[in-house]
């Protein structure tokens, strides 16, 4: 496979911008803050009632949202459509008006230019999330999406540009690293027109002709929109499509996954294989959905316990720790240097060792994405209607109860029907994994294809056993995770 | 347009204050007179059938009959089912309620109903580590 057979698989990709209703709002120039505004509300009414509504997670608007709906939604749209939640995203919305009052003076550090720092917040969100169960908590959760706002206003009250979406932001990369597998990017349509064009107002911003202030803004993610390779750092938040004076920026199909291949310069981002952080990135998303999903079935307390009777440890935080090592450092250090090597001395691979890995690391995401989907999907069908008696019992703590009494027998589809769709996203990231780092040994081994792929695949096959065996264990919610 | 300084920081405090002010903010302590002694049977708890019981006794310490009281067990994690069933006073005061629980975890069990004078009871117990079977 390679990317002039991908091209030709698809010649005439399918433009969102050109359908009815979508069109036009994308490119009306207010189209992101009328997104952001609803979700601002929405964020807003989590804030106060898990501030001051119930203390019992089912029946709070911070945990059932933030923990079921946005989740389960998020994975859904990444997987359907693209990075759509990163353009509504609240936060910007907060940052975009405190910008009119003060603007940032620094520019982030050159050092931290990359996603190391993103990285150790993605682990420390899953860490907290276990150690705190902040699940179970409305006060923690509505305490989680005020700081995440906090840091907003301070990140990027500080440092110009979105170095907050770019350099910070987990949820963000969470998003970066899931849209290389949506089936839409912003992309240009034509490179001729940008190679006539002399402005560059995608990258630099769209100039008033007679004050040569900026009018509309250039993408802030530094991504060029002509060199621009897939949806890595893009938060679709259309500022490219908006400046472009030929209209030239649409938002296009294209294969899922195929970004993943290829080692281009990317705009804005660079060489995929020589960039480790992105690749610990990759391995934190994939090994991450894992852990994430061990954190809430019965044989993690087991193991939690025997730690902590081995270790003499009765904190929590130390053999949380120790799990989180084992997941997100030894497991991968040992199935991806295997792999590595594996491949070196079958394919007879001439390739350096850290980039051969950092290469292959990428081909791992499908298959993380199909467990995150498979763990978020499961918690957002199995309880899709509880937003009806939590929105009932919120509106009516406010003095509004004309959505009637809760009705908290509502939940979602059973679970045994879900089980089923979260078998079918991790079948399809599997597929995913194997056609990417299959794709990978064909590019880069034209001659030894089959050797070097074998061993990723044996990668895969490991996390595909490994997720499957995780969706089939009996969940267990507990609070606490090391029992007496 | 920037605004000065200490605009910003008047900004700030005011932020810093409703955080503090938020921060400070409790539930408020429901308890009303009525003492309840909650009981889940058998022990340890293990998933499926489990009975509920609890002795409902007035500020003198004399049992408090005739409550209508539903019981509603809720994990502590949003999106799961609910179990919900009707306490029998089998002894003057003393009130039963057979519950299925359905998963293994920390279940949050409620009590909410109405006295026989009309006051409402509202009253929340925690079941940690139910165990499956």
């Amino acid at each position: 496979m390679n990317q002039i057979s991908i091209q030709n698989l698809d010649p005439t990709p399918f433009d969102l911008m050109q359908v009815p209703v979508l069109g036009p709002l994308f490119r009306w120039r207010y189209a992101r803050p009328f997104l952001q505004a609803p979700l601002l509300l929405v964020s807003v009414a989590m804030i106060l009632h898990g501030l001051f509504g119930p203390s019992l997670a089912p029946k709070n608007l911070a945990t059932t949202l933030s923990w079921l709906h946005f989740r389960g939604v998020l994975v859904l749209v990444l997987l359907c459509a693209g990075n759509f939640f990163c353009l509504a995203c609240p936060f910007m919305l907060v940052r975009q008006v405190a910008r009119r009052f003060s603007r940032p003076r620094f520019t982030w550090p050159r050092a931290l230019r990359n996603k190391w720092v993103s990285v150790a917040l993605f682990v420390l969100i899953l860490f907290t999330y276990e150690l705190f169960d902040l699940w179970s908590s409305p006060w923690w959760t509505a305490w989680l999406i005020i700081g995440y706002f906090l840091s907003v206003l301070v990140v990027d009250g500080l440092f110009k540009h979105a170095t907050f979406c770019k350099f910070v932001c987990p949820i963000g990369q969470f998003n970066f690293v899931a849209s290389t597998l949506s089936p839409f990017e912003v992309k240009v349509r034509d490179q001729d027109v940008c190679t006539r064009c002399l402005t560059k107002d995608c990258i630099r911003g769209r100039r008033d002709a007679t004050s040569d202030l900026v009018v509309i803004r250039g993408c802030e993610l530094a991504l060029f929109q002509p060199r621009k390779v897939g949806n890595m750092d893009c938060t679709f938040c259309l500022d490219c499509i908006h400046a472009c004076p030929h209209d030239n920026v649409g938002i296009l199909s294209r294969l899922p996954g195929t970004e993943l291949l290829g080692d281009s310069l990317r705009s804005g981002i660079g060489y995929f294989s020589r960039r480790n952080d992105l690749a610990a990135l990759a391995v934190v998303f994939t090994f991450g959905a894992l852990l994430n999903a061990f954190g809430m079935v019965s044989p993690v307390y087991a193991v939690e316990n025997w730690l902590g009777k081995v270790l003499h440890v009765s904190h929590e935080a130390p053999v949380l720790g120790l799990i989180f090592a084992a997941f997100l450092i030894l497991e991968p250090v040992l199935l991806l240097g295997s792999a590595g090597l594996l491949t070196q001395a079958w394919g007879g691979v001439q390739r350096a060792f850290l980039p051969l890995v950092v290469r292959y690391s990428y081909g791992l995401v499908p298959m993380g994405f199909g467990m995150w989907l498979a763990h978020y999907s499961f918690h957002f069908l199995t309880g899709l209607y509880t937003i009806i008696p939590v929105t009932q019992n919120f509106l009516a703590s406010l003095g509004f109860p004309f959505l009637g009494e809760p009705r908290w027998t509502l939940t979602g589809l059973p679970a045994n029907a879900v089980q089923v769709i979260e078998i079918g996203f991790l079948v399809l990231g599997f597929a995913g994994s194997l056609a990417v780092t299959h794709g990978l040994a064909d590019e880069d081994f034209p001659a030894n294809a089959l050797r070097a792929f074998i061993p990723w695949a044996a990668v895969c096959a490991v996390l595909f056993g490994a997720s499957l065996w995780l969706i089939f264990q009996p969940m267990e919610m507990r609070a606490t995770l090391m029992s007496g | 347009m920037v605004i000065s300084c200490a605009k910003s920081c008047r900004l700030v405090w005011v932020i810093v204050a409703i955080g503090v002010g938020v921060c400070c903010h409790r539930p408020p302590n429901t308890s009303r007179g009525v003492t309840v002694e909650f009981q889940i049977k058998p022990k340890p708890v293990r998933v499926g059938p489990v009975v509920i019981c609890f002795t409902l006794t007035d500020a003198v310490n004399h049992p408090v009959t005739g409550a209508q009281i539903e019981v509603e067990g809720d994990m502590s994690h949003a999106g799961m089912s609910p179990v919900f069933a009707q306490a029998n006073e089998v002894h003057p005061g003393r009130y039963e309620s057979p519950l299925s629980l359905a998963m293994a975890g920390d279940w949050v069990i409620l009590l909410h109903g109405a006295l026989r004078n009309g006051e409402k009871l509202e009253r929340q117990f925690d079941v940690r580590d139910v165990r499956p079977n």
